[in-house]
């Protein structure tokens, strides 16, 4: 069957036999995307994590035929090098990755709860974000999340005084 | 004279038939029970049969005391630190939904069903005693103000509820197991009960 | 000890090749390193705290630099990075040597084709250090060459020459390393030269930012999940569930017939399935019905009873003085550790591509080297045919020392003549892991008159960990009589004590364990420093003047004195319980690293909660502060995760769990919110970085614990037995 739906803006259709093939695999292995990872195939690590409509989603545990008609983004979509989401733009001035595999799915989460909680408390964060790092990374990425809050707010100031 | 002695004998008749019936108030009385006593056990059979269900891993999971989603039959706390939230779907951003869908995920071992949540925290039943759920379900306070037809139908049409039928397999890609009584039984279970009443039999 | 020796090691055999491509136009230094042969009687003491050098491949060229035409230098590492920094520590050697700039040096991994793959490892905590001298002495050559040329080019004097970000001026004129390159096609190979002072350096010492940053933040492909070759098929290998199955035969009818199936495998020791998409083939595997043999139904129960002290072959791998001939007022703790998973996020995966007599392999290894000869050896291909293209690795912790998958996916391409990628599930990564092993600690300890210890003995029993790995020889471990992962923090560090003995027993394991990060550090030192601690309270004496007052002043004593003074002194470390929080002490040395570190803890709904950790370490010269730092905060979140939460168990002849959450780690809430690092310089070459801070953190948490609560934990994970 045909489904179609944006990635990173851009409106793609796949062809699929089975409609329940998770939409991680869609991604990476029909729309060459691998910016999203595989880590364990049953929701539990947040790898996989990537937004459909603009929530955070485990696209591992997400039946490509929901995505129809939908807007999902990835961490190549979140933001590139020249105009970083303030999540990546925090990840790279605290230096948080280590192996760097889970990142993706930790920044894809944490760009998600920005949207909901601007200002995230280091209570909010332990409830939202319960992806897994084997480095131990989550020191640096709690310090990167506040910076990031602060990067966001910067830039809706800055952006609300251009208008 | 043959008339009016049958005549004679029926109205005896009668009157005796009469005053038996007047002198066995016992007998009387005794038959009312058994016909009331046969639609009491109807309506426990009923009870029961709907507490079974309710009590089950697959509905209790979601109907917790702690805020705090279990899982699996042996009902261990949701891992990773899941808990109700604000609106009974999780956390801010990471909401039942990151994870589970409005059906079942054969591949992740996810379940789901239409607005998979948790039960409100009034509906919490962990840990009470059959009598206890039932009155939590009954009282308007506690169940979300239903009335009892509105209840019988999300007790016998609700997709969340009935899910507990279809629950799909876990992560290991195994069975989970259903309520001990099978989705019929309880609907018809449920109707009975309310039915007649839906009186509490320890009540 | 590891010090010294390092002078000795030159550079004994160049050879050079220019190479020509699309973009260089450069240079392409070669040098070939050898390993000391340091096998010796002595040799477990030396390999505990021996820096293992860098240790070359073959005699052939092997290309370490390319120039490019945009002056910039590729660096092509022959250790892989997996999230230690490496690539970072050595662009900055390689960047300070060559004269560069950090952005103008790029590195990427070496593939086998290219020469300078590392024939043992990465691992061990010894990329920075062993590369510290032979790189910076290669960079150093090729900018001699390369100021050489320019300098005959320019028609300038050498002496009269600077150089800065890879130009290179004097008398007025400027010429780029490329240009210097350029059109040269006999190089003359200068000795040696002397290479810059410390002083000197511009990014040696600094903490640079990491060179693989960017990559890792915009998601770019770089993983070994991620590899793929044109027309890649996809395959799955069906693995046995019960401990010790082995593979008879296998109806595979069933799976022929799937959808996307192109071909079913059955091999003398495995079954695999070719499809042309992951899910079609993961689909097919599950419909092949195998059969196994020779599994029985083990339990935790029986394993725990097999990793008793007494039991197997024992090794006395440290002796000083007479041990423990008097019973009277001996103090004994036993201890306990369980079997550990790496659980690393990226499954081993790989891409194989065989074609006639040659294959590629696309892969995340920690063993380049080994995965070639296998991968040659089961095709019977030449092993120079071999080429091994590593990747990026999503996590390392020891789970890519052995990489045999690459054989099966090797087969599975031959069979189907095209490309195959293929990579374990999350369950298969959990039940066929090469465990961390279960551990028991029998500890005796007497103190004397004055409150110090007279004598302390520590027997402890482990599984594999280095034995039976493929990357020891099987001569070595007979030799040395224990094995060389285990005993790592098996050594008593407080040589002062007047007798003391340390005891390594072996067991064998009915499944397979092998090396974790930091091997026995983990394990021994939660054991031991958990000993000393509940020693210094029965002494009444400070946990922290208690252990320096029993090391040795050797050089190695000297430094772990010292690391210990500065972790008490930045924690404010102190003995009493203030806001219901308890601080706990511990300290290590692994690999010649010295590290200290100080909990402070509190339990809330009767969990262990640590709130902020204060690491001490002395890792030797600091090649980046930065990074030193991030693997310091990795190794106590990764260590409090292992020994709070984690647990692997036997049920019914079957590893459990196989999945995250049933196995249970630190995640967010769980990690400390103040991780204090303070780094001393005790030696002037970089020493062990990536394992060391694993050592003390058990022992600190269960200290702080003890304090707490009174209650001495001696099993892993540490677990409260009565409710506060």
């Amino acid at each position: 069957m045909e489904i179609s739906f944006t990635v990173n803006g851009v409106l793609k259709t796949v062809n699929i036999e089975d409609e329940n093939t998770p939409l991680l695999w869609v991604i990476r292995d029909m729309l060459d995307l691998k910016g999203t990872k595989f880590g364990c195939g049953k929701a539990a690590c947040g790898a996989c994590t990537l937004h459909v409509d603009d929530e955070a989603v485990r696209s591992c545990s997400y039946p490509v035929k929901f995505a129809a008609g939908k807007k999902i983004t990835t961490i190549e979509g979140l933001g590139d090098r020249q105009n970083p989401h303030p999540v990546q733009q925090a990840w790279v001035e605290e230096i948080v990755p280590q192996c760097g595999y889970c990142q993706p799915g930790f920044m894809m989460a944490t760009a998600a709860l920005l949207k909901k909680v601007p200002k995230p408390t280091d209570e909010d964060i332990d409830k939202n974000i319960i992806n897994v790092c084997r480095c131990g990374t989550y020191y640096r990425m709690r310090k990167a999340i506040h910076k990031a809050a602060e990067i966001q707010a910067e830039k809706d100031i800055n952006e609300s005084n251009m208008l | 004279m043959k008339l009016k002695t049958w005549f004679i004998f029926l109205v005896i008749s009668i009157i005796s038939v009469l005053l038996a019936l007047a002198n066995s108030p016992k007998i009387f009385e005794y038959r009312l029970l058994e016909n009331q006593q046969s639609e009491i056990n109807k309506s426990d059979d009923a009870y029961n049969k709907m507490m079974d269900v309710l009590t089950h891993q697959r509905c209790m999971n979601c109907h917790p005391n702690d805020n705090i989603p279990k899982q699996g039959n042996d009902r261990h706390p949701h891992y990773f630190g899941m808990a109700r939230g604000k609106d009974n779907t999780g956390f801010q951003a990471t909401t039942c939904n990151t994870c589970h869908n409005s059906e079942n995920n054969k591949y992740s071992g996810v379940p789901g069903a239409p607005h998979w949540s948790l039960a409100p925290a009034s509906m919490g039943w962990e840990g009470l005693s059959r009598d206890q759920i039932a009155e939590r379900l009954l009282d308007k306070s506690t169940n979300g103000n239903r009335s009892h037809e509105e209840l019988i139908k999300h007790m016998t049409e609700d997709d969340l509820v009935l899910w507990a039928w279809q629950p799909g397999v876990d992560a290991d890609g195994v069975q989970r197991t259903i309520p001990p009584v099978s989705k019929e039984d309880f609907k018809k279970a449920v109707e009975n009960w309310f039915a007649n009443g839906a009186a509490i039999p320890t009540k | 000890m590891a010090d010294n020796k390092r002078d000795s090691k030159k550079v004994s055999r160049r050879k050079f090749l220019v190479r020509g491509g699309l973009g260089t136009i450069g240079v392409v230094a070669i040098g070939t390193y050898i390993f000391r042969n340091s096998i010796r009687r002595e040799i477990l003491g030396t390999i505990n705290s021996l820096d293992l050098p860098y240790t070359d491949n073959t005699d052939k060229p092997m290309v370490w630099f390319e120039v490019t035409s945009e002056n910039t230098i590729i660096l092509y590492s022959p250790k892989v990075e997996m999230g230690q920094g490496t690539f970072t520590g050595i662009a900055q050697m390689a960047a300070d040597e060559l004269s560069v700039a950090m952005n103008q040096i790029q590195v990427v991994h070496a593939a086998s084709s290219t020469g300078n793959i590392d024939s043992f490892a990465t691992g061990g905590s010894t990329s920075i250090s062993g590369l510290w001298q032979p790189l910076r002495e290669l960079a150093a050559m090729l900018r001699k060459m390369l100021l050489k040329e320019a300098s005959r080019k320019m028609n300038v004097g050498i002496d009269e020459l600077t150089i800065e970000d890879g130009i290179v001026s004097g008398n007025g004129k400027t010429m780029t390393y490329a240009q210097a390159a350029e059109g040269v096609e006999n190089w003359k190979v200068p000795d040696t030269p002397v290479l810059k002072s410390l002083k000197e350096y511009k990014y040696i010492g600094k903490p640079i930012a990491r060179v693989d940053l960017d990559a890792k933040v915009f998601g770019d492909p770089i993983f070994g999940m991620d590899a793929q070759m044109p027309d890649m098929l996809y395959g799955a290998v069906v693995r046995a569930t019960k401990i010790g199955a082995k593979f008879v035969s296998a109806d595979t009818s069933a799976a022929e017939q799937m959808p996307g199936v192109v071909k079913v495998i059955v091999e003398e020791d495995f079954v695999g399935v070719v499809a042309s998409s992951m899910m079609e083939a993961d689909n097919a595997k599950d419909a092949i019905n195998v059969t196994w043999e020779s599994y029985e139904d083990l339990n935790t129960d029986t394993i725990v009873k097999m990793m008793t002290v007494g039991n197997g072959k024992s090794t006395v791998i440290q002796k000083h003085g007479d041990v423990l001939k008097e019973q009277y007022g001996l103090e004994t703790l036993e201890f306990r550790t369980p079997i550990g998973a790496h659980a690393q996020i990226e499954p081993n995966g790989v891409v194989a591509s065989v074609e006639g007599d040659s294959a590629i392999i696309k892969i995340s290894t920690q063993v380049i080297g080994l995965t070639r000869k296998e991968v040659a050896s089961r095709l019977n291909l030449d092993v120079e045919k071999v080429n091994v293209i590593p990747t990026y690795l999503g996590g390392g912790f020891g789970r890519r020392l052995h990489t045999p998958h690459a054989v099966q996916a090797a087969v599975m391409s031959k069979a189907v003549g095209k490309p195959v990628k293929y990579f374990l599930s999350r369950k298969e990564e959990f039940q066929h892991d090469m465990f961390r092993p279960p551990t028991h600690h029998v500890i005796k300890g007497k103190l004397n008159t004055e409150g110090y210890l007279d004598s302390l003995e520590h027997e402890f029993v482990s599984g594999d960990v280095g034995n039976n790995s493929p990357l020891i020889p099987d001569f070595l471990p007979p030799i040395i009589g224990a094995d060389i992962g285990a005993i790592r923090g098996g050594f008593i560090q407080y040589t002062g004590i007047p007798n003391f003995r340390s005891v390594y027993w072996h067991v064998d394991l009915p499944f397979a364990t092998s090396w974790w990060r930091s091997l026995g550090l983990l394990a021994n030192t939660f054991a031991m420093e958990s000993f000393i601690d509940e020693m210094a309270l029965k002494a009444n004496k400070n946990a922290v003047d208690f252990r320096i007052a029993q090391i040795g002043d050797d050089g190695i004593g000297v430094r772990l004195k010292n690391v210990i003074s500065a972790a008490a002194e930045k924690s404010g470390y102190s003995e009493k319980i203030t806001n219901g929080r308890a601080m706990g002490f511990a300290t290590s040395i692994d690999a010649g690293t010295p590290c200290a570190q100080v909990v402070e803890v509190s339990i809330l709904d009767n969990e262990i909660i640590v709130h902020k950790v204060t690491v001490s370490m002395d890792p030797g010269l600091a090649v980046n502060p930065d990074q030193i730092r991030a693997q310091c905060e990795g190794c106590v979140i990764m260590g409090i995760s292992a020994v709070l939460y984690e647990q692997m168990y036997v049920e019914n002849g079957e590893l459990q769990p196989t999945i995250y959450g049933p196995y249970k780690m630190a995640v967010m809430k769980n990690a400390p919110k103040e991780i204090d690092v303070v780094l001393l310089q005790g030696k002037d070459t970089p020493g062990a970085v990536g394992e060391p801070p694993l050592g003390p953190i058990g022992a600190a948490i269960a200290n702080a614990v003890r304090r707490l609560t009174g209650e001495r934990l001696t099993e892993l994970p540490l677990k409260l037995s009565k409710t506060i």
